[in-house]
């Protein structure tokens, strides 16, 4: 008798593939600089066995993980570590959000309370006694520099300014721009659109969009990252019927809404997951199949050194934005040796992770300050927080860099 | 474990499996003196090597009143006697497309006339109440079965056994019954580590050695017919269920699948071996593919679950001495009094029966023994707590080792260093095994080598089979004699293997080739043992 | 988006990045190439330890003094078979480690031997600078020899240790040190491993404080000290740094893994393959390709969905069954990445293994199948542009033979040359 049997394993996230080989263990982050983490052999598939046996055995240390993923990218047997430890905290942990982690996790309640009082809110937030505020109530730490919040928001910006302008072009995306982009960085969101518009597409905002849930799902509140999911998806769909493809200048929500929506909160993605990229790779596809072309200034000349943000690496997508970044003749470009910069979204913003969160980063400060680059490139908004704090070298997204190196009339006239 | 013996005991009981183990205990409560000796180590023979299912009794109600009366009653007992080493996961008998529907109304019937609580659910219920069931299911039965860990129960009624003054040897092996008068008045051991041999004298010797048990009779000239059977089963990777899943049907192959600690057990198969074989039981391939065939009916998934071992062991099956063909097979307990049945006085061979109903099996072989004696005390075993399950003390917060650890041990968890740094550092990471627990285990549970420590421990027993861990308990282990450390590591990796082989494929062959790379390539074990061979008893 | 495929085009892609892909990817690299490499996850470098094998036994099982000599006699099967010049193809690869930042003792033409961590006597080719390598296994160079271990570091059995080397007449001490930064990490029971107490060390500066107590543990009459390897994790400078700052001569021997030595090759060679200009495409996997009859024009990848990876030629370098190159269902055996053929020695699931695990196990030699020119194969087709290099390949048993490191570099020099030469 054949039986078509053990042909393939499919313990949930692979946890039973798991060769106790603990390679994961030597790229994890947190236990480098922490003895309080149990690391994420022990975090992820051993103790997941015994919390299959009984819930007793959820450690609440696992808050600790940053949800880097670099332990998924290290295992050689494709176990999906860090999917292990999120889902379990997901399941088990008992312990309530507290204020602070609420307000961390909602990005965009935040965000529009504080825009309309950026001015005040800007310098409030810079001010020693509120910072003391902050970090003996709030348990937000002190040493942390809030992003400013613009005065004006992209979307409102986007809606004056760029909206009636782009059904002038024969071809369409959507763009999800992320909290960060409408509540702190609108500039971000303008060179989207003036790359976009260059290559002969039309930039359209999602019918709704609400934050993609990562840094919910980071403080425990997995349950309202699921509802905005769901709402995003809806706004998606509706793009994705008109033939739009949704576009990112984030890779953190990339990762979130492609990869983490489905077996993390239970949102079916799987007939938008494909159309939502990011959109330096966006860029380089067509590049590659020779249906755009870009076309530089010739007095740019910039040293760059490029910063794997976690998402980014466990995504598999850094060769995009770096061939793209690469093909600016005027970049000198550096690749950073691929490490963790200890942010993690809300994570560093706490107190009681400062240090760890900046002895984490530190091979990776270190390695900028030694290659001395005019600017670090990085498709993450909470990577460039932290390594401007740190390093004091100024972090772009990819694709301000193509804005600002890009010869918009060259590009237009190429792209016709 | 070298002390002086007694010159003389009230009872030598021979076979340190869960029978032996259990009458011990039982006589030693009851005032005798007593000697428990083992061949090799506690809980090697059958005891070890079954399912781990705590019986309703459900599974004999149709064809077998008697044993699952005798079920249900012990299965009570045991919650309550041996707490830490029972897991109460309550358990299903489903019933299949291709199965009877009306054997169930004739089963719940029969349970409830054994005593024993059955109730009909809904198949979508079932689903719900275990996610792993086969979904096509027609009809489920839920029943109080629950997970039983053998080797814990044996060893919790050693130590029982010598808290009430009994003496314990194991690596101690009769190889002769001593005769004086037509009365059995002693045993002549051998000790299987050092060759010693010495005589061991007492009033009554009790035979619970299993299988072996007919070996042990024929030293002493009397005749048991018996009939080994060997029975298959697989270990997988991680618990697929949490109630145990039976069929509802006739007692058949591999149609039982019970969740056990971290991991889950599906068996068994049934065939008469020569007793010549029972030392060394392989699983054949066949078996493998007729259990993982009759596994996937109760629980798809576990077509694709990671299988981590095969083993099997043999089951005491004894000829009813009223049948004269030899051919009639008896399930429930046989307790021989050769005084009466061979005249053969100071001699009393317990055996049949099963392990759920250990207890009650040394009950009655120490009742009889009592009335030989002369001693009139009750036995109070089925009240009586064993070590490790007494009343829980709430404690503060565990960590991962501890809290398996707790699991293992119930409180004489408490007994085993913790809180420093050097107890505390992790020896065996799939299960929690910190260098407290080994420490506590070589001292207090008659550890010889790294295999009598899995058995106590559980190290080694993860998905790696021991790919770090054996070599760090060895380390933490040896003693002054190195060279033996590195045999029972060499020794240690073989045994593991025996039950990797039968299922050497998808993850498991990749674990093993890393396994060796580490231990032959990187380490060179084989190079420094030299004695690579392992007693096959051990494996 | 769906259906339309775009293309990186690259000279070479390389699918596996341990030793070989990456020995591959650098010597490609040197020559000029435009190389891309495709990596699921770490290698097992990182449980290879500080030394590398080019042949350490002969089928028999006797240890092997001249390496070179004894492959001649070696099966016709195996894949030192389809190599060149073996002799050559080894300095070619001491010099791409060397100019990795990793110097090594030894030579091809006389293996000299590593103590392992429990204290066995093991043949090898090339050692790193700083870790014990011995020339004669029956004359032990030292008299007296300090082992220090970390308190209560369980993967460096010292008692083990101990024994192996007076077993051949050298005194040994067995000491230990400890500083308040390893107590800290001993808090989390599991973490206590050679590259976590590597971070340790190195992150805060501990060099000077860890030599001041092994300094002041072992005090004077020795003539070696003897360290665990958990220094040096990203390079050998801290490494050496220690042993310099130590007061009698002092090397590293191998722990259990993880290997402190295993993972600094691996980062180094990475660090060299990247900054020759290499494509590293991390934690992905090639899960298909694009033939056009025996001709390999592109793979897809898991995570790239939407983009082929062209090539002019490719390197399957995905090693044995640990790192999924090969993987065993419950019928067959087969490459999971491509599919080309596997020598699976016509074997079924029944005699994959045998019953003594210190037997040669069958299931060590199977492989993918090559031509002479380490070719692979589809449907019995020989494939123009696909070629197969180390573990992957059929025909030898690395834990026999120690040959593993040899097969993975030496055979993906070849493929090199086979695809410069082309």
């Amino acid at each position: 008798m054949t039986i078509e049997t053990q042909t393939q394993n499919m313990s949930v996230n692979n946890f039973e593939q798991c060769l106790k080989c603990s390679i994961c263990t030597v790229y994890c982050p947190v236990s480098a600089v922490t003895p309080l983490y149990p690391g994420p052999k022990q975090a992820g598939p051993d103790g997941e066995r015994y919390r299959l046996k009984n819930k007793a055995f959820f450690d609440e240390a696992l808050k600790m993980c940053l949800n880097c993923k670099r332990c998924e990218v290290a295992c050689p047997n494709d176990v999906h570590i860090g999917d292990i430890i999120q889902a379990a905290r997901i399941k088990y942990s008992t312990h309530r959000p507290s204020l602070r982690d609420m307000m961390l996790a909602n990005t965009d309640l935040v965000g529009t309370m504080a825009s309309p009082f950026a001015p005040i809110a800007n310098p409030v937030l810079k001010l020693k006694p509120m910072k003391a505020v902050l970090h003996g109530v709030m348990g937000i730490d002190k040493h942390r520099t809030f992003p400013d919040y613009s005065s004006r928001k992209f979307e409102s910006w986007f809606k004056k300014e760029a909206a009636p302008k782009q059904s002038q072009y024969s071809k369409h995306v959507s763009y999800f721009h992320g909290c960060y982009v409408n509540y702190n960085y609108p500039q971000l969101g303008k060179d989207f659109v003036k790359v976009m518009n260059a290559v002969g597409y039309g930039v359209h905002l999602l019918e709704k969009e609400k934050c993609c849930g990562v840094a919910l799902i980071a403080n425990g509140m997995p349950k309202q990252a699921k509802r905005q999911g769901e709402v995003n998806m809806t706004s998606m769909r509706k793009a994705v019927a008109q033939g739009h493809a949704v576009l990112t200048t984030s890779s953190t929500c990339t990762f979130t809404m492609r990869d983490e929506y489905d077996h993390l909160l239970g949102i079916d993605n799987h007939d938008v997951r494909d159309s939502i990229s990011l959109a330096t790779r966006f860029l380089l596809q067509l590049i590659e199949k020779g249906e755009i072309k870009l076309a530089f200034r010739e007095d740019y000349h910039k040293r760059v050194a490029y910063h794997s943000a976690c998402h980014m690496e466990r995504m598999g997508w850094v060769p995009y934005s770096t061939r793209l970044l690469r093909m600016i003749p005027g970049i000198d470009f550096v690749m950073l040796e691929s490490q963790c910069c200890g942010i993690s979204g809300t994570y560093g913003f706490k107190k009681e992770n400062y240090e760890r969160s900046q002895a984490i980063g530190k091979g990776l400060f270190d390695q900028i300050d030694e290659a001395n680059p005019d600017c670090v490139a990085t498709d993450c908004e909470t990577c460039k927080w932290q390594i401007e704090m740190s390093t004091g070298t100024p972090v772009m997204n990819p694709i301000s860099i193509i804005a600002e190196a890009l010869d918009v009339e060259a590009t237009r006239e190429l792209n016709k | 474990m070298e002390k002086e013996l007694s010159n003389h005991y009230d009872v030598i009981v021979i076979g340190g499996g869960i029978t032996g183990a259990g009458t011990a205990r039982d006589c030693a409560m009851r005032g005798l003196k007593v000697l428990l000796v083992e061949r090799h180590d506690y809980s090697t023979g059958a005891t070890g090597r079954n399912h781990g299912l705590l019986h309703s009794g459900a599974r004999y109600a149709v064809t077998d009143h008697e044993s699952a009366v005798e079920c249900i009653a012990e299965n009570m007992t045991l919650r309550k006697i041996a707490r830490h080493c029972v897991e109460e996961t309550e358990g299903l008998f489903i019933t299949l497309p291709e199965d009877d529907i009306n054997f169930q109304s004739t089963f719940v019937q029969k349970c409830t006339e054994a005593g024993i609580r059955a109730e009909v659910i809904d198949p979508q219920l079932a689903k719900i109440m275990e996610p792993a069931v086969n979904p096509d299911l027609i009809g489920a039965v839920k029943v109080p079965d629950a997970s039983v860990d053998p080797f814990r129960l044996t060893m919790a009624n050693v130590l029982d056994a010598q808290l009430h003054g009994a003496e314990a040897l194991v690596y101690h092996e009769v190889i002769d019954i001593i005769i004086e008068q037509g009365r059995v008045v002693g045993v002549k051991l051998r000790n299987n580590l050092n060759g010693e041999e010495r005589n061991v004298h007492a009033t009554l010797t009790i035979n619970a050695a299993g299988i072996w048990g007919m070996l042990v009779a024929q030293m002493a000239g009397v005749k048991i017919n018996m009939f080994p059977a060997k029975g298959s089963l697989l270990i997988f990777g991680h618990r697929v269920n949490n109630m145990v899943i039976n069929r509802c049907r006739k007692p058949a192959n591999a149609d039982i699948l019970v969740p056990d600690d971290a991991v889950c057990v599906i068996g068994t198969t049934s065939d008469r071996v020569p007793i010549e074989t029972c030392d060394d039981m392989r699983v054949t391939p066949e078996e493998v593919e007729l259990l993982l065939a009759e596994g996937m009916k109760l629980a798809p998934s576990l077509g694709s679950t990671r299988i981590l071992r095969a083993y099997a062991g043999v089951r005491p099956l004894i000829a009813s001495d009223d049948d004269p063909t030899g051919r009639s097979i008896s399930r429930g307990i046989v307790t021989l009094d050769h005084e009466k049945r061979d005249g053969l006085a100071g001699f009393i061979t317990i055996t049949g029966g099963k392990m759920m109903t250990y207890r009650l099996m040394a009950e009655e072989v120490t009742n009889l023994a009592c009335e030989k004696l002369g001693i009139a005390k009750q036995c109070e075993t089925a009240t009586t707590p064993l070590p490790g399950s007494e009343p829980k003390v709430e404690t503060k917060k565990y960590s991962f080792a501890q809290k398996a650890a707790e699991g293992r041990h119930g409180t004489l968890n408490a007994s085993i260093d913790s809180g420093d740094v050097t107890s505390d550092a992790l020896v065996c990471e799939c299960e929690g095994v910190s260098v407290g627990e080994v420490r506590y285990a070589v001292t207090k549970l008659h550890v010889h080598n790294l295999i009598n420590l899995r058995r106590r421990t559980r190290v080694g027993m993860g998905t790696c089979q021991g790919e770090l861990c054996a070599c760090r308990a060895a380390g933490v282990m040896c003693g002054d004699d190195t060279q033996k450390a590195i045999n029972d590591l060499a020794g240690f990796m073989n045994e593991r293997w025996k039950g990797m082989q039968p299922v050497a494929w998808g993850d498991n062959l990749a674990e093993a080739q890393l396994t060796a790379r580490i231990y032959q390539g990187v380490l060179g074990v084989d190079r420094l043992a030299n004695e690579r061979r392992v007693e096959c008893y051990e494996i | 988006m769906k259906g339309e495929w775009s293309a990186m085009r690259f000279d070479i892609v390389i699918i596996g990045g341990g030793l070989s892909g990456l020995t591959a990817g650098i010597a490609l690299a040197e020559a000029g190439k435009d190389v891309a490499l495709v990596s699921a996850g770490q290698s097992t470098l990182h449980f290879m330890g500080g030394s590398l094998d080019l042949l350490g036994s002969d089928e028999r099982g006797n240890d092997l003094f001249k390496p070179l000599d004894a492959i001649a006699k070696l099966n016709e099967k195996h894949p030192y078979k389809k190599l060149e010049d073996v002799s050559r193809l080894a300095g070619v690869a001491k010099q791409i480690l060397e100019r990795a930042g990793l110097a090594t003792t030894g030579y091809a033409t006389a293996n000299h031997w590593r103590i392992t961590p429990i204290g066995a006597l093991m043949p090898t080719w090339l050692t790193l600078e700083g870790m014990a390598a011995i020339d004669d296994p029956d004359k032990m160079p030292w008299r007296k020899v300090a082992l220090v271990n970390i308190v209560n570091y369980l993967d460096f059995p010292t008692k083990f240790l101990a024994a192996g080397m007076r077993e051949r007449g050298v005194e040994v001490d067995v000491k230990a040190v400890i500083l308040p930064e390893f107590q800290q990490l001993r808090q989390s029971p599991t973490e206590m491993r050679s590259t976590n107490i590597a971070k340790v060390i190195e992150q805060n500066d501990l060099l000077v404080k860890f030599a001041d107590q092994v300094n002041s543990v072992v005090g004077e009459g020795y003539d070696m000290v003897l360290l665990p390897s958990v220094l040096g994790i990203s390079s050998n400078e801290k490494a050496m740094q220690l042993l310099r700052l130590i007061n009698v001569p002092a090397s590293y021997v191998d722990t259990l893994p993880p290997s402190v030595p295993g993972v600094r090759m691996q980062s180094q060679l990475r660090r060299r393959f990247m900054a020759l200009g290499g494509s590293f495409f991390t934690g992905d996997q090639v899960i298909e390709g694009i033939y056009d009859g025996n001709n390999l024009k592109g793979v897809k990848t898991a995570k790239l969905d939407g983009t082929v990876l062209e090539a002019d030629n490719f390197v399957l370098a995905t090693g044995s069954f640990v790192s999924r190159g090969l993987v065993a269902d419950y019928n067959h055996v087969y490459e999971p990445a491509l599919g080309v053929d596997v020598d699976d020695l016509g074997l079924d699931r029944k005699t994959w293994a045998t019953v003594d695990v210190t037997e040669a196990q069958p299931y060590m030699e199977m492989g993918v199948a090559t031509d002479h020119k380490l070719h692979c194969k589809r449907s019995g087709n020989v494939m123009s542009n696909l070629y197969a290099a180390g573990s992957v390949l059929s025909g030898h048993n690395s834990i026999k033979l120690l040959d593993g490191a040899g097969v993975d570099m030496l055979t993906a020099l070849q493929v090199t040359e086979n695809i410069l030469n082309q």
